[in-house]
């Protein structure tokens, strides 16, 4: 009877004790393979870690199961694993006490695999010593390697809830650790199943249709998230709410993330729900939200003296400037969402975007310089996936040569901007000086800057007048849907371009004389001419070497594209006399003042980046919908097809490339902007691989995946930056994974649901058309 | 309109392709009036694809003209055709994979649309009308085909009439004065094979539409076409009304090779 019984136990948690002695082993063999056996800080990551993937694969597999199985099997799954790894941490301690060394073996194993692995030379990778050939014996004092490894999880470093140690450590610490880990993750999981990971909509609204308790818990995560950054970090002279301990630096990162990232879950998962909130209700709830947001980072600006803005006068921070800066944000998201809120089926969208872009906002204010360094690297490798997620997961072309846009936009805006003057080594200038101290170049440049703000003002205004002129007669070559006249001809073409280049040169010869041109680009900083050249330049690039690869396809598209990167980056490299060869553009300036404080140009640096990424994914967005995002998808799925179905090709082509060029020439600009100093070896091919596997691991056309992918592979990284040398291996490896069990990527694009609004559209048209008829 | 009427809507002269050695079309001419169903026939090999492809712009022939309502097409680009007019469907489907069926329809739909780029990016009041009326004009199509239930189902999940129906639909989506279709009834059962018949018929009598038709099944070809083209290793070996084409002695060989008059006529009603 009782045997039966536990057997019956047994079968309910087989699952989570298989997955759990799984991931004990893993853990094992990551200990002997050199991971740091202190479990502290970072090993303790990669054990989360592991627990972590254990969970959710253990989430996936029982999606269907009830919550209780869930549970029970994620408590075996920690307390299995943790039982494996003590089991074996203490007979190979017992080994190693009685003087069998247990780890020669493993060191062997190591130093080969992980070598022919990542190619990182034996010796950089263990430096301890090795037994001396003839003797077998360990140098004196060396003997590292053969000290046992222990368990060391102290209770006096462990958490913290405000002055009071959870003393949580030791063997009980351990266990209760990783069955914590695993019940979280498993439920997460289980959470975003339920909420996401269909391709189809229509499947997770209805998961969550009924299930308010879900539904709420999308919704706050992000706002939860921000709470738990809040009170993890010490803000003015008091002591942070809940210590983290010595690892405080990386699990605050690790919370910014889980912020942006259940944004985007949350932003995808919650659809108009059935409770009727009033809008009052709705506005009352948002709003609160708003003013709670607010006034965090109010009372941290005005009660920490976080200033976060600086003028020239107040380098280190202006109170007034930031005070009302913080004010100003707050009264923009309320009148958004007073505005948006009035369609009533909105509120979950524009409850989450409030939240989540507040809390971005925020965000860069509590975390410190190493903090808001990481983040704005994941948030330029956002832009790149962005824009090369038009090129490749939009328009379907292959391109390894991304990174040659990115370093155009780099190297234009350090040519425009630098003062450095190379000095030779006989101690006197070289002559190369850049555009920075060159009146000529400058003024070149801001010409251009002129001629792209008028050409623009020029076309669109010539067109709507052209437009004007031509609805009284349609064009009779080909009907078109709605009435709307032809495309313009070449001759109106002709004529906008000369009329365009006409006004810019009229304009800037009016500044130039007038003497206007040095009050404006006088005071302009080179950042903004920056910006506008540099993606110029970018997207001129992008369309000139777009050219010769239009007919290419697959492999021989990637080869091309990846000579053209090289050739880009060894151009820079050496043409010394002009880019300053591998010396790099050193000195370039930054859109503040000179002596700003570093916290504060690391804040601005950062929001200008998180400006950039979204403005680029809400141009990626847009353009995805309208008809030359349908023109894109067809040309991925099949070139031919899309030929005969009227769509041209080199159009649509140049243009995803000219768009996706821009993005990187964004990118690229930024990224000068925050390093100051850049050289040719910023832009090898690597970085061209990184950006395509984020794309690939995030999901091929898909923002939200593209922005996890980026900090998968870059944020994650920068976390567990004791562990560098394995980062290579630990890439391989994801690749593989996420090819074989998640081909479409992390968050991929759902297929668009349709149907609803295209019967009630058909509806509303059919009596419009049988008048015409 | 009666001039319209009279003018042939395509006109093909002494059209020649070559794949090295091998003569593909050899001198073919052909002429299509207004409003009328028109079948190509041959056996396997006769160059009837190839012939399709030459007028759809994927062949440029080395020799002859091709003209669409007066005009000369031959050496444009497929895009450049399809927007002066002709659309096509393909031997072996060609859906747009990974898109759903409204997608696909709604990808045909792109000639008739203006929408730039900056347009899309501001939606301003045109483009959010033009895309809206995309979407009713796809779905009208999927009610027509009647596959408006499946609308938002991956293309490539459609069972396999379905998928003829859409690919059907997306090239009826481009507006086409003259509609191409190859082998429509390949792999079908005889009902879906009769209501395709239907269908083309259909095209013609509503959609005032012209239709050239490459199809294998005499019965659909005999019981549909106004004309009858029969091809033989790329040449043009009979042509007219299928009651003419079918005592042709000359395509009886070509089908049977054999002599003529011994075999019943009425193999080929099969």
């Amino acid at each position: 009877m009782l045997q039966a019984s536990i057997r019956r136990f047994l079968d309910t948690i087989r699952s989570g004790l298989n997955t759990g002695f799984v991931a004990g082993l893993v853990i094992v063999f990551l200990i002997l393979l050199g991971i740091p056996v202190e479990i502290e800080n970072i090993a303790l990551f990669s054990l989360f870690l592991v627990v972590t993937v254990a969970a959710v694969s253990l989430a996936r597999r029982l999606r269907e199961k009830p919550w209780t199985n869930l549970i029970k099997n994620s408590l075996a799954l920690g307390a299995a694993a943790a039982l494996i790894v003590l089991l074996f941490m203490s007979l190979i301690n017992r080994w190693q006490a009685r003087g069998i060394d247990v780890k020669q073996y493993f060191d062997k194993v190591n130093a080969q695999t992980v070598y022919l692995l990542s190619g990182v030379p034996e010796e950089e990778l263990f430096a301890n010593p090795t037994r001396d050939p003839l003797t077998g014996e360990y140098p004196e004092g060396e003997a590292l390697r053969t000290s046992p490894m222990r368990l060391t999880f102290e209770k006096e470093n462990g958490l913290r809830l405000f002055k009071l140690n959870l003393r949580i450590g030791g063997f009980y610490g351990f266990l209760l650790l990783l069955i914590l880990v695993s019940v979280v993750s498993a439920i997460l999981t289980r959470l975003t199943i339920q909420a996401e990971l269909g391709r189809y909509r229509q499947q997770m609204s209805a998961a969550l249709s009924g299930n308010a308790i879900a539904h709420w818990v999308i919704l706050l995560l992000p706002l939860l998230f921000f709470l738990l950054l809040w009170i993890s970090v010490p803000l003015g002279n008091r002591e942070p709410i809940l210590s983290l301990g010595s690892s405080a630096q990386e699990l605050q990162l690790m919370i910014s993330f889980g912020i942006i990232l259940w944004g985007l879950v949350a932003l995808r998962a919650v659809q108009p729900s059935d409770w009727n909130l009033s809008y009052y209700t709705q506005v009352g709830i948002v709003l609160s939200a708003v003013a709670v947001l607010t006034g965090l980072g109010l009372w941290h600006v005005m009660g920490d003296k976080m200033y976060f803005l600086a003028t020239s006068d107040d380098p280190n921070g202006s109170r007034n400037i930031s005070i009302a800066a913080m004010i100003t944000i707050g009264l923009i998201a309320a009148a958004v969402n007073l505005w948006s809120l009035r369609s009533s089926r909105r509120f979950e969208t524009q409850f989450t975007s409030t939240t989540v872009a507040l809390a971005l906002l925020l965000m860069p204010l509590y975390l410190d310089q190493f903090q808001n360094s990481v983040l704005a690297k994941v948030g330029i490798y956002v832009l790149l996936g962005l824009g090369l997620n038009i090129v490749i997961g939009y328009a379907g072309i292959l391109n390894l040569g991304y990174v040659a846009f990115f370093a155009m936009g780099a190297y234009t805006y350090a040519f425009l901007s630098s003062d450095q003057q190379q000095i030779g080594q006989d101690g006197k200038p070289t002559g190369l000086k850049f555009a920075g101290n060159d009146d000529m170049v400058m003024q070149i440049a801001g010409w251009m800057t002129i001629a792209a703000v008028v050409s623009l003002v020029v076309v669109v205004i010539g067109l709507r007048m052209w437009r004007q002129r031509q609805t009284t007669r349609i064009s009779e070559a080909r009907p078109t849907l709605i009435n709307l006249p032809e495309r313009p001809s070449g001759g109106v073409t002709l004529l906008l371009t000369a009329v365009a280049i006409g006004t810019s040169v009229a304009v800037a010869l009016v500044l130039q004389n007038s003497g206007l041109y040095k009050d404006i680009f006088g005071r302009v900083s080179p950042f903004f001419i920056g910006l506008i050249v540099g993606v110029l330049v970018s997207a001129i690039t992008g369309i000139v070497l777009c050219i010769p690869v239009l007919r290419l396809r697959g492999d021989y598209l990637a080869i091309v594209t990846l000579g053209f990167a090289e050739i880009i980056r060894l151009m820079f490299n050496n043409l010394r006399d002009y880019t300053g060869g591998p010396q790099g553009v050193l000195q370039i300036p930054r859109p503040l003042p000179d002596n700003a404080s570093g916290t504060i140009t690391n804040i601005v640096m950062l929001y200008l980046v998180f400006l950039g990424a979204a403005l680029v994914a809400f141009f990626s967005a847009r353009l995805r919908q309208g008809r030359i995002g349908r023109a894109w998808n067809a040309v991925r799925s099949d070139e031919d097809i899309a030929q005969s179905m009227g769509i041209d090709l080199v159009q649509t082509k140049l243009l995803a490339f000219a768009i996706g060029a821009a993005f990187a020439g964004l990118g690229g600009m930024l990224f000068a902007a925050r390093q100051r100093n850049i050289f040719p070896n910023d832009f090898d091919l690597s970085v061209s691989i990184e950006v395509l596997s984020l794309v690939i691991i995030g999901g091929m056309g898909s923002i939200p995946g593209v922005i996890m992918g980026a900090i998968a592979l870059i944020g994650i990284p920068e976390v567990l930056r004791e562990l560098e040398t394995y980062r290579i291996l630990v890439f391989g490896a994801l690749l593989v994974v996420m090819v074989i069990i998640r081909p479409t990527g992390l968050l991929p694009m759902p297929l668009p649901q349709l149907r609803e609004r295209a019967e009630s559209l058909a509806k509303q048209f059919k009596p419009k058309r049988e008048e015409q008829a | 309109m009666s001039h319209e009427t009279e003018r042939p809507i395509l006109e093909a002269k002494g059209v020649t392709k070559r794949f090295g050695g091998l003569v593909a079309v050899g001198n073919l001419d052909l002429t299509i009036k207004r409003n009328q169903i028109a079948s190509v026939i041959g056996p396997n090999g006769a160059g009837k694809t190839t012939f399709f492809n030459c007028i759809s712009g994927f062949y440029h022939p080395e020799e002859g003209e091709i003209r669409f309502l007066g005009q000369q097409i031959q050496g444009l680009r497929p895009d450049q055709i399809a927007h002066k007019g002709i659309t096509r469907t393909y031997q072996n489907i060609h859906l747009f994979t990974g898109m759903t069926v409204l997608e696909n329809v709604m990808v045909g739909i792109h000639l008739s649309l203006r929408s730039t780029p900056l347009a899309a990016l501001l939606r301003n009041p045109l483009n959010l009308q033009e895309e809206n009326a995309v979407l009713a004009k796809a779905y009208d199509l999927l009610d027509f085909v009647e596959l408006d239930d499946q609308a938002d189902m991956l293309a490539t999940n459609l069972a396999y009439g379905s998928q003829r129906r859409l690919e059907i639909a997306r090239a009826l989506a481009s507006d086409p004065r003259l509609l191409l279709l190859d082998e429509p009834t390949a792999g079908m059962n005889p009902q879906e094979t009769e209501a395709t018949t239907n269908f083309i018929r259909r095209l013609r009598d509503e959609r005032d539409m012209t239709i050239l038709l490459i199809e294998h099944d005499m019965s659909v070809v005999m019981n549909i076409s106004d004309q009858v083209t029969v091809l033989d290793y790329g040449r043009k070996i009979s042509e007219g009304t299928p009651q003419h084409v079918q005592k042709d002695p000359l395509v009886l060989e070509a089908y049977l090779g054999t002599s003529a008059d011994k075999v019943d006529v009425g193999l080929l009603d099969e």
